[in-house]
């Protein structure tokens, strides 16, 4: 498996050509743009590109559809730290303490923590690249239904036993985005549910329709309640630059969510949405100071945004060993190289390997780009805060139009747009936490998909649990992450006992 | 601020510029001078599909190499695999056209969309792809027959892969083939995967034990020696797949194309039929054509609109058959 550092420099030597430099960067940008506004997630960006593409060397195109990826893990963060709205799944986590940054006046060094905090879980996972691509993509394949049903069933456990205290309202709202995620065909048995003779709805509820919905129409509609109350005040936006104690504490997270995320996006069917919450509950779980979790602790940002960009470099590597698009994202650009000519397969890197290590070595020049834009950029993003909400929150509420009706062009989709609005409202009104939700919408399809097909492949349901090695090592750790507050609860009220 | 807003409301035109590509569809029935505005291809699917590529790549050839003076543009319809498309479809007028497939058929048969092909004017049928039966490369079979006659004996004996769903032309390939062997057909078990790559990893980790699924996708994996492929559903032996045995030399009557056709909507007059025969007959020749085809595997499978009209009836009946074969429908 050793790597031809020889074919590693030649694709150095092609990918700083003016011409690639060029692609990345408009890449990178465009990638920000689209990551930035609510719902044009990186899928849609890159079809919307592809016509472009027709004619283009298709290394050239790679490199920019590429970048257009990375770029928008960069960006996504973006919102979802000033505004509370991630732009897409895998910006969901920054939510969760970048926006108390932002709150208490952080808000530029949030901003420059996530840029940096995305670079290193970039060159962590283009370091993997280089290094383990091929042994990581046969391990990738060992993941049948049983492993696939077992990595959601302990995402989705992590995330509610994060929701410490409220794990009850944790477990509802998961379950009912569990609900929301039967809609449509079912794919075992071709039957209709809960489609309601809506061809529209056939191929189920699109979850970043939901997370438009909730999130941004939602906090639209939760700020509408009190907008006269709320004044244009000038709120403090802080230092651009992270504190030597911001870094302290979040460079051991940032480091391992780097690695964490890879192995994630490396999997065909896991991706940004699943590595961000892992790293994020990961780190809460490892961390001393957990109650700062959720109150704008700059670790809790900095791992998932670390683990997001790790991911979607990780999902190149399925494509470009074996031809496998391993996120929805690497699916649309499969799909646009192989109308250039260009046909992934098993023998891609032993044909052209000049044009895979060309792409890897883009990515490494693409990331620093990225963190250069992104940081540059912040003085002009943080004034967002100092419009007045009269003028922000319709913006928003366009935007979101504008987001879900590129999803699949259909007004089917404005009404449940804002039906999810006012359930985001009342989730907000009532105290139910969000992410379980849509996170549950994100993975629910394919957990109940991968768990019918392993029924049919284990006689007895009860072997699902133990089924490899890798399902049971994520059985335990499933069981380990729902006992983890009790535990620890236990542990202290021994502690205190004792004192 | 002034600046951000300036950024955010440029971001705003570029957009409603590049969604906007909805052609206006007032049309009169003046049918002398057709087409007498820009022409509208709809794709029944989201960008970045196979559908979606087709209709752009046509697009792109047919202004490219003056086959069409009039403006094309790209309007994508996606949702109910296909139907949200061919349902808007049906009010337009000849200036619309969109791409068809298998599922025009079996949506109906299946009991999930009112329209067949019947309600719409069939314009062509250009493309195909072949469908192969793929094992992993240690597997003892080396011959679809003998997995066949495995399932005969056995039908619940194998898991079989396909995607993306139920009553599509994977699928109904193998139950053809399989009922062709007496296999007992609504007992097989089969796991559906949600696209083409997912089947592929699955059998590339051994997690199902045998595949039906486009040449395309299986090719490079087979040339790797990372699977095999043992049968394909054409007439004749694939070129650069001459390995790969026919069905019909493995005793199975049967030709199974994954065809794509084109379509106008219903009520198209005989001179807008007769103006596209003629001009989807020239794109067909142009070697911006025949390079599309070959960049994505695929075949070309030529019929002008009589033609389509008769294959598409009796791949109605084919389909029907299958269906009913396969306990999909009563």
């Amino acid at each position: 498996m050793g790597v031809d550092f020889q074919n590693v420099i030649e694709g150095l030597l092609v990918s700083i050509q003016p011409i690639n430099l060029l692609w990345v960067l408009i890449g990178g940008f465009l990638g920000t743009v689209v990551g930035m506004l609510p719902g044009l997630g990186p899928a849609t960006a890159v079809a919307v590109l592809i016509p472009i593409t027709f004619g283009m060397d298709p290394t050239s195109a790679l490199i920019l559809m590429a970048a257009i990826y990375y770029g928008a893990m960069y960006g996504g963060s973006r919102s979802s730290i000033l505004l509370n709205t991630p732009g897409d799944g895998s910006a969901i986590a920054a939510t969760f303490d970048g926006y108390p940054m932002s709150q208490k006046g952080q808000a530029g060094q949030a901003l420059t923590l996530s840029a940096i905090a995305s670079l290193i879980g970039g060159m962590f996972a283009i370091i993997g690249f280089i290094l383990l691509a091929k042994p990581l993509a046969t391990f990738a394949l060992r993941f049948g239904p049983a492993e696939y049903f077992m990595l959601m069933i302990f995402t989705l456990s992590a995330i509610v036993s994060l929701s410490k205290g409220n794990m009850v309202k944790g477990f509802i709202s998961m379950s009912v985005g569990l609900i929301l995620s039967t809609v449509g065909i079912d794919l075992q048995t071709g039957v209709h549910r809960f489609t309601f003779d809506v061809p529209q709805l056939s191929e189920g509820i699109d979850f970043l329709v939901v997370i438009i919905g909730i999130y941004a129409v939602g906090e639209v509609l939760y700020n509408y309640l009190a907008i006269d109350s709320l004044k244009a005040e000038k709120k403090k936006v802080g230092n651009k630059w992270i504190t030597k104690e911001q870094w302290k504490v979040s460079k051991w997270p940032m480091i391992r969510s780097g690695p964490l995320g890879f192995l994630i996006g490396v999997l065909p069917g896991a991706g940004g949405s699943i590595a961000s919450m892992l790293s994020y509950t990961t780190e809460r779980q490892l961390s001393k100071n957990p109650e700062n979790f959720g109150k704008g602790a700059p670790e809790g940002l900095a791992a998932p945004e670390s683990a997001n960009n790790a991911a979607s470099v990780g999902a190149f590597i399925p494509l470009l060993t074996m031809g496998i698009p391993g996120s929805g994202t690497t699916a649309v650009i499969l799909g646009a190289v192989i109308m250039l000519g260009l046909r992934p397969g098993p023998l891609l890197f032993e044909d052209n390997p000049e044009m895979v290590w060309t792409l890897v070595n883009s990515m490494f020049i693409g990331n620093i780009m990225l963190v250069i834009l992104n940081i540059l950029l912040v003085g002009l993003l943080v004034r967002i805060l100092d419009t007045p909400p009269k003028i922000l929150y319709p913006l928003i509420l366009v935007l979101a139009f504008i987001g879900t009706y590129t999803l699949s062009y259909s007004m089917v989709d404005f009404y449940i747009l804002i039906i999810f609005g006012f359930i985001g409202l009342f989730m907000k009104l009532l105290k139910f936490p969000i992410a379980p939700l849509i996170l549950a919408v994100i993975v629910g399809t394919d957990m109940e998909q991968n768990f019918r097909k392993s029924l049919v492949a284990h006689d007895n349901y009860l072997n699902i649990f133990f089924a490899s090695s890798i399902a049971t090592t994520l059985t335990i750790l499933t069981i380990l992450s729902v006992m983890y507050p009790f535990i620890l609860g236990w542990i202290q009220k021994r502690r205190q006992k004792q004192a | 601020m002034k600046k951000l807003l300036g950024i955010l409301s440029l971001l705003f035109v570029m957009f409603i510029m590049g969604c906007s590509s909805d052609g206006s569809t007032e049309g009169s029935e003046d049918e002398s001078n057709f087409p007498e505005k820009d022409i509208e291809f709809v794709a029944p699917a989201s960008p970045g599909g196979g559908w979606d590529g087709t209709a752009r790549a046509m697009q792109k050839i047919l202004t490219d190499e003056e086959v069409v003076d009039e403006n094309i543009n790209v309007v994508n319809k996606p949702g109910g695999s296909g139907e949200v498309g061919w349902q808007y479809l049906t009010s337009k007028d000849a200036h619309n056209i969109t791409i068809n497939s298998s599922l025009v058929i079996t949506n109906n048969l299946l009991g999930q969309s009112e329209l067949t092909y019947k309600d719409f004017t069939p314009l062509g049928v250009l493309t195909t792809e072949w469908i192969s039966i793929a094992v992993p490369p240690e597997s003892e079979y080396e011959e679809g027959s003998e997995v066949m006659e495995q399932l005969k004996k056995d039908p619940t004996s194998m898991k079989i892969g396909v995607a993306p769903g139920l009553g599509n032309n994977d699928h109904l390939s193998f139950i053809q083939a399989a009922k062709e062997y007496g296999v007992d057909v609504p007992k097989l078990e089969f796991q559906i995967y949600e696209s083409g790559g997912d089947v592929v990893s699955a059998l590339l980790g051994g997690h199902i034990d045998v595949a039906s699924m486009s040449v395309s996708e299986a090719k490079e994996q087979h040339l790797a020696g990372k699977f095999k492929m043992i049968a394909v559903s054409s007439e004749e032996r694939i070129e650069g797949l001459e390995e790969v045995p026919t069905w019909e030399e493995q005793g199975v009557d049967m030709v199974f194309p994954h065809w794509r056709g084109i379509m106008g909507p219903p009520d198209m007059t005989e001179e807008e039929i007769a103006y596209w025969d003629e001009k989807i007959e020239e794109m067909v020749e142009t070697d911006a054509w025949k390079t599309l085809l070959k960049n994505n595997e695929w075949q070309s499978y030529y019929k002008d609109s009589q033609e389509s009209k008769e294959f598409l009836q009796q791949q109605t009946e084919n389909y029907e058959d299958l269906l009913n074969e396969s306990g999909l429908t009563e």
